[in-house]
């Protein structure tokens, strides 16, 4: 049946609520990574676990926002773009969820590293400019769902081929430094981690911003490796 | 331009328009064909303008709200609206390649050929043996043994042979609701259709009832073409290749059936199927 003018209202009223839920889920997995990035640029001891604390809070609101989906498709059989909204926000919460936990990781380094350890911070530029690639493309791929706008994202998979160029770069990096043992082993070790959460958490971005054109447009954009992007974008005049 | 009325989410009055030029699925092998289809009760048009194919072996959906003319095309199909003295059709339905207004067409066996199935079901106040036999003995000459081999093949066909073969000489009318609807199915099947047009024939019957047919449906669309009316989306997406949305008697879009639910290409459809009007 079609849904009944009530019906409709309830779906509506269910569908912002869901709305609002994913809007503050994806607040909460930004501030997480701003802080968790923070963190490891001040060394205080204390913003990780406020990290921590937020983690917690975006599994929880990822949980209430499976039931929530859960109820609207059990109730209304919803079709078309409420469709699209309700599995998009399925898959988006996943990726917000593992987004809070690369944050959690990025902050647990912050603990684990010893004193002194921002010297390097400073000396690792690639990482500070993925720092702020990545975020920027959490904050692109969460504001096109929170604006269903599918243009906005188009060309986030091109923001994340720079993302991984500068994890490549900052990995050979820090080996050198390794190599020529002005950076030990472990503290080493760390960065590269924290580099590779990074570069994890932009993967994460980009799968947002293909949901979110799903979402808004009902087509699925086809998933091109980087090397054929590149060799495409060599091709244009 | 017609434009269909509708509530937007905060209660206010907007309108769609319908489309002049409807979005429609190119089907390559087609059973039955309407092109530029019109029928008017008097002067009121039912059916506009419209142009379909409707594929081969598979099972179509008409969806629309009610009077958009959905029952009307299906009843075209094997003219049963020519029963209707102020029924006027203009434009061309073929079946096969083959107009079924034509003049050697024979109603009769056009019907033989393309069974219905209406929304309650309707067996004939006789045995449930003589309900399958009915058309079988109109349209051939049969021994009893051989009819009796037709009754068994098509009650087989419609899932209901187990539940009725100790009781084929009772009257037809003492079956369940969903029994008697199979009934009907398989006394449409007992003359081998080509097509099978279904008007709602799930609407008065529970969802186990429901599930048979539905699952009926499956099986017999690897023998024939099926055609079903329904106000139940849910059961439209279950069981159907293709779906065709009528409004106001035009054709807004021919399109899969999960294309259409999953990501309407027209605005209107998508505002029907979500219950933003109708």
């Amino acid at each position: 049946m079609t849904p009944t003018a009530a019906e409709r209202k309830a779906l509506t009223k269910g569908l912002l609520q869901l709305n609002e839920n994913m809007v503050t889920l994806a607040e909460l997995s930004e501030i997480a990574i701003r802080k968790a990035v923070d963190s490891l640029a001040r060394m205080d001891g204390e913003t990780p676990h406020e990290v921590f604390t937020l983690d917690q809070e975006i599994y929880a609101l990822q949980i209430e926002i499976e039931r929530t989906c859960g109820d609207l498709i059990a109730l209304h059989a919803p079709v078309a773009s409420d469709l699209r909204t309700i599995t998009t926000s399925l898959k988006i919460t996943t990726d917000l969820d593992r987004i809070g936990r690369y944050a959690k990781d990025i902050a647990e380094t912050a603990l684990q590293l010893p004193p002194g350890s921002t010297d390097w911070f400073a000396k690792l530029p690639g990482l500070a400019k993925m720092m702020d690639l990545t975020i920027e493309m959490v904050d692109t791929a969460t504001d096109a769902f929170v604006r269903r706008s599918a243009e906005s994202v188009r060309n986030i998979a091109e923001v994340d081929d720079g993302v991984d160029e500068l994890y490549e770069d900052t990995f050979h990096a820090i080996v050198r430094y390794m190599d020529d043992e002005s950076l030990t082993i472990e503290v080493g070790s760390r960065y590269i981690l924290v580099a590779r959460h990074l570069e994890r958490i932009a993967d994460h971005a980009v799968n947002i911003g293909e949901r979110v054109v799903y979402m808004v447009t009902g087509e699925r954009p086809p998933r091109v490796r980087a090397a054929d992007r590149r060799a495409e974008a060599g091709k244009r005049p | 331009m017609a434009r269909a009325p509708e509530t937007s989410e905060e209660g206010a009055s907007i309108s769609v328009e319908i489309p002049q030029a409807p979005h429609a699925l190119e089907i390559e092998d087609a059973t039955i064909e309407s092109r530029g289809l019109s029928i008017h009760y008097g002067k009121k048009p039912a059916i506009r303008d419209v142009s379909l194919r409707i594929p081969r072996r598979q099972t179509t959906a008409i969806i629309g709200p009610s009077g958009c003319g959905k029952s009307t095309y299906l009843r075209a199909i094997n003219r049963m609206n020519d029963t209707i003295p102020s029924c006027r059709t203009t434009g061309l339905l073929l079946m096969d390649g083959e107009d079924v207004h034509g003049p050697n067409v024979d109603p009769v066996l056009l019907r033989r050929k393309v069974g219905l199935i209406f929304q309650k079901p309707n067996p004939f106040p006789k045995s449930v043996r003589e309900n399958v036999a009915f058309g079988v003995k109109l349209h051939y000459r049969v021994s009893e043994a051989e009819l009796d081999e037709v009754v068994r093949a098509a009650l087989e066909q419609a899932n209901l042979w187990d539940e009725v073969k100790d009781r084929l000489n009772e009257p037809a009318l003492s079956l369940s609701g969903g029994q008697q609807q199979r009934l009907c199915i398989a006394r449409a099947l007992a003359v081998e259709p080509d097509v099978l047009l279904m008007d709602e024939p799930c609407s008065a019957l529970d969802p186990i009832a429901t599930a048979k047919i539905e699952d009926l449906m499956f099986e017999l669309k690897k023998d024939m073409t099926i055609v079903i009316v329904t106000h139940n989306m849910q059961q439209a997406a279950r069981v159907a290749d293709c779906t065709a949305f009528l409004y106001l008697g035009k054709l807004v879009e021919f399109s899969g059936t999960r294309d259409l639910f999953e990501r309407p290409q027209e605005k209107l459809t998508e505002h029907y199927i979500t219950g933003r009007f109708g």
